[in-house]
């Protein structure tokens, strides 16, 4: 599981982050949602370890990001929104690595790795270098390393950006299978779409504080919304865009 | 259709060079003052060097006047070479791999604009470092014959056509094998070429055999070497063209013919070039698109080895990932060729020396050459490490969040890149002192002397690298880039003053015992002079290990920080 208390990041004199707190659970796909510049990225890299907060704690797997940081990222699959990784590895070689970054010995890794390659629909291209991949299949590939140590808690930061609609589909069965199998999913999404297709719970930030909580009919009933209401239009409502949606509208 | 001329295509080219001017960084200050310096000095050197030699010549008329004239045929043949050359290795990026050719060949600009645009940009890339080089010498020669302005016209009349030809020839070049060869193995080619050069660096070098002008009873062999010079210079080259042209600019005359089988070739090659590329051009550079699939070493045996290695998982696999990247990225590998052939051409030089005919070189002085050995032994370490283990953390680039997110500490990260650096830098350089110390004959202590001291050299400039790289990252640039950025420069400073320091602390004490050991010196080593000795050697020692340690220290925190 995934647990945020409290996360503040500042840089300098402006709060990108203000008081976050959210909870995964396991086996739950949880929504992160806001509009650009909202504070979702800089919260998901919080999340990763890639930045230090201001104040506040985060718990993976109930490891302190802070004190025991090697553990909580042992536990955690990060996926970022632009998938760079090392063009001169082969998919094979940089899901070994991947493999030993986490610690996994050399007996068992080899199997693993073809198991998360043929879920990704990557076994045809184990020997052929990343630099030839397309945007989508490095995505992919991506994925599979996240998925590859067996975490306990994923955050995935924009996971449908430059996928096809069947690349698209297989993430969204992955997920959901994954989180069947116990593992909590931190969602940060720009497609509502997707949010209310797959999330069993969503958060949405706005000038880094959360402003709404809950499944997303809770969402809806929160911004006076009916259930049969669209996502995006609880959205907007929610963070000031509703004159843009009636301008659409028009 | 575009009207606008081909200079408007090198606007952006120009306007990101007056940017990087303009943008103020920090280290700018100390990197200009650096490089400005050592730019200053070189070209000082360069001009007075040109200008002695050119003064003694003057003294022994005829013959001085055939050895300039055959000076000058041989300094415009070496540029010859490298600009042939850099014209290859810079128009495959220009013509071929740049970025920005993804703009430009979507954008309807006219072949024949894009090719000039091109071909400008390739000339001027390629040579500025050549002429920057042969400036001074040319300078230095016109004022060391008090040449008439006209030398100083011509010399700019005759250089510019000159640096066309060759990379007119290297571009053609480049068009041809990316038009035959499968695409995206192009990059390959920059590996053929430097092997292929540093191969013809050092058989020039090994065909002049130079160190026939020491062997003074050899004198008849002279007219043998003479003719050996003259040889490889043929009326049929532009190098000899340019010779002749300054050789008579520099007496006050002007050589119509040359000057003109210059331009003419010069622009007849443009021509020929700017034909081949609209025939050829997009046909090549639709292949070096293409090729989902690539043939590539797997090196299944390094897989193998470092499954053998006692290491942990997590340090196998940073170990076997970055031995890999490297080897696979031709263009980074390719560049220890050419330190590689001049590596070479100083071990040769030492073993065709006859340094015992040479009264001065024999004895304790020969000695000292074996401190000299170990300076260039230590600015070669310095080198390889700015150039290879400096940009180790920066090469991580854009992937660094793999790292970063992943249950490994930065220590354990930066460690790994340590060891992985250490071991090939240590082997090189000793291997380099030990072969020159042997090949010069210095005493026996003397050769341990050395070896050791680049034993502790090694893990202190290989520390030094890993921690400021770590500490001064360049994500966004190449490994060049990074070499020459702020961090790159503060490693070579802090390299140098290091060596230096060294060879201090080490050239002391080895010198008193070596006095103590030559009859001539009546010198004692009491036991107040072995202390001191060892108290010397001590502090080489720690200095260096000290450097490693403080280094690699301030890399690891300075990548914890890295999260604030």
């Amino acid at each position: 599981m995934i647990a945020v208390q409290d996360l503040v990041k500042e840089y300098g004199r402006f709060r990108a982050v203000d008081g976050v707190t959210l909870a995964v659970k396991p086996g739950e796909i949880h929504g992160f949602l806001g509009p650009n510049g909202a504070g979702k990225t800089t919260t998901m890299r919080m999340i990763a370890g890639l930045l230090k907060p201001t104040s506040g704690r985060i718990l993976v797997d109930n490891h302190d990001l802070e004190r025991d940081p090697e553990e909580a990222k042992r536990a955690l699959g990060f996926i970022p929104d632009r998938p760079f990784i090392y063009d001169k590895l082969t998919a094979g070689e940089f899901l070994t690595f991947h493999a030993g970054l986490y610690g996994f010995g050399n007996g068992n890794v080899a199997g693993r790795v073809h198991e998360m390659l043929d879920l990704f629909e990557l076994r045809q291209w184990e020997d052929q270098l990343i630099e030839s991949f397309s945007h989508g299949m490095k995505q992919r590939l991506v994925m599979s390393s996240a998925f590859l140590h067996r975490p306990q808690a994923v955050a995935v930061d924009e996971p449908m950006v430059g996928l096809d609609p069947r690349g698209a589909r297989l993430i969204k069965d992955v997920f959901r299978r994954m989180s069947e199998r116990g593992v909590a999913i931190l969602m940060s999404t720009h497609t509502l779409e997707v949010a209310q297709e797959m999330c069993h719970r969503v958060s949405i930030i706005q000038k880094g504080r959360i402003i709404a909580h809950g499944t997303v009919d809770e969402v809806k009933q929160m911004a006076g919304g009916s259930a049969d209401e669209h996502l995006t239009s609880v959205f907007l409502k929610l963070t000031g865009g509703s004159a843009l949606q009636e301008i659409d509208e028009v | 259709m575009s009207t606008q001329p081909f200079p408007f295509l090198l606007l952006p080219h120009a306007w990101a060079s007056r940017n990087r001017v303009r943008r103020r960084e920090k280290g700018d200050l100390l990197r200009g003052i650096v490089f400005g310096s050592i730019g200053v000095v070189v070209s000082g050197v360069l001009f007075y060097g040109a200008y002695w030699v050119t003064t003694q010549l003057a003294a022994y008329e005829e013959f001085g006047d055939y050895l300039l004239r055959l000076g000058l045929s041989w300094l415009f043949l070496t540029f010859l070479a490298f600009l042939a050359f850099s014209g290859v290795v810079t128009s495959l990026s220009t013509f071929f791999l740049s970025d920005d050719l993804r703009l430009l060949m979507a954008s309807p600009v006219a072949a024949r604009r894009f090719f000039h645009a091109r071909f400008a940009r390739t000339v001027g890339s390629a040579s500025w470092m050549v002429i920057i080089f042969m400036a001074p010498v040319l300078i230095g020669i016109g004022v060391g014959r008090c040449a008439p302005y006209g030398f100083y016209a011509t010399t700019i009349a005759t250089v510019l056509p000159f640096s066309v030809i060759p990379v007119a020839l290297g571009s053609a070049c480049t068009l041809f094998v990316v038009n035959v060869f499968p695409a995206r193995r192009a990059r390959d080619l920059l590996m053929l070429m430097g092997l292929g050069f540093a191969a013809a660096v050092v058989l020039l070098l090994r065909f002049i055999q130079p160190e026939r002008l020491l062997r003074v009873e050899s004198l008849p062999d002279i007219t043998d070497f003479f003719a050996t010079l003259q040889s490889p210079i043929t009326p049929m080259l532009p190098s000899f063209w340019a010779g002749e042209t300054l050789f008579a600019a520099v007496q006050g005359g002007f050589d119509w013919l040359h000057q003109a089988a210059l331009w003419t070739t010069a622009g007849a090659l443009t021509v020929l070039l700017g034909a081949a590329h609209a025939r050829w051009h997009f046909a090549g550079y639709s292949r070096s698109q293409e090729a989902p699939k690539t043939r590539f070493a797997r090196f299944r045996t390094l897989d193998l080895a470092a499954s053998m290695l006692p290491l942990s998982p997590v340090r196998r696999q940073l170990l076997v990932k970055d031995v890999k990247i490297f080897l696979r990225d031709v263009s980074q590998w390719v560049q220890l060729l050419p330190l590689l052939a001049l590596v070479l051409l100083y071990l040769y030089n030492f073993r065709v020396l006859d340094l015992d005919r040479i009264p001065y070189m024999s004895g304790f002085v020969k000695n000292v050459y074996a401190f000299i050995n170990l300076g260039m032994a230590g600015f070669v370490m310095a080198t390889v490490a700015v150039r290879f283990v400096f940009p180790a953390v920066s090469a991580e680039g854009s992937a660094f969040w793999i790292i970063r997110t992943s249950p490994i500490s930065m220590h354990d990260f930066l460690w790994s890149k340590f060891w992985t650096a250490v071991l090939p830098v240590l082997l090189f350089t000793e291997a380099l002192t030990i072969a020159a110390n042997q090949l010069l004959g210095v005493d026996p202590f003397l050769k341990l002397m050395a070896a050791a001291t680049i034993f502790f050299l090694t893990f202190a400039l290989v520390g030094l690298a890993c921690g400021l790289g770590a500490r001064y990252p360049r994500f966004n640039a190449d490994a060049t880039q990074a070499a020459g950025s702020y961090g790159g420069v503060m490693f070579m400073i802090a390299a140098v003053a290091l060596i230096i320091v060294t060879i201090v602390l080490v050239g002391w004490p080895s010198s008193m015992y070596l006095m103590a050991q030559t009859a001539r010196f009546r010198y004692r080593l009491t036991p107040e002079r072995y202390a001191m000795i060892v108290t010397s050697f001590s502090a080489a020692g720690t200095v260096c290990m000290a450097t490693w340690w403080l280094a690699m220290r301030s890399g690891v925190k300075a990548l914890d920080e890295m999260r604030k």
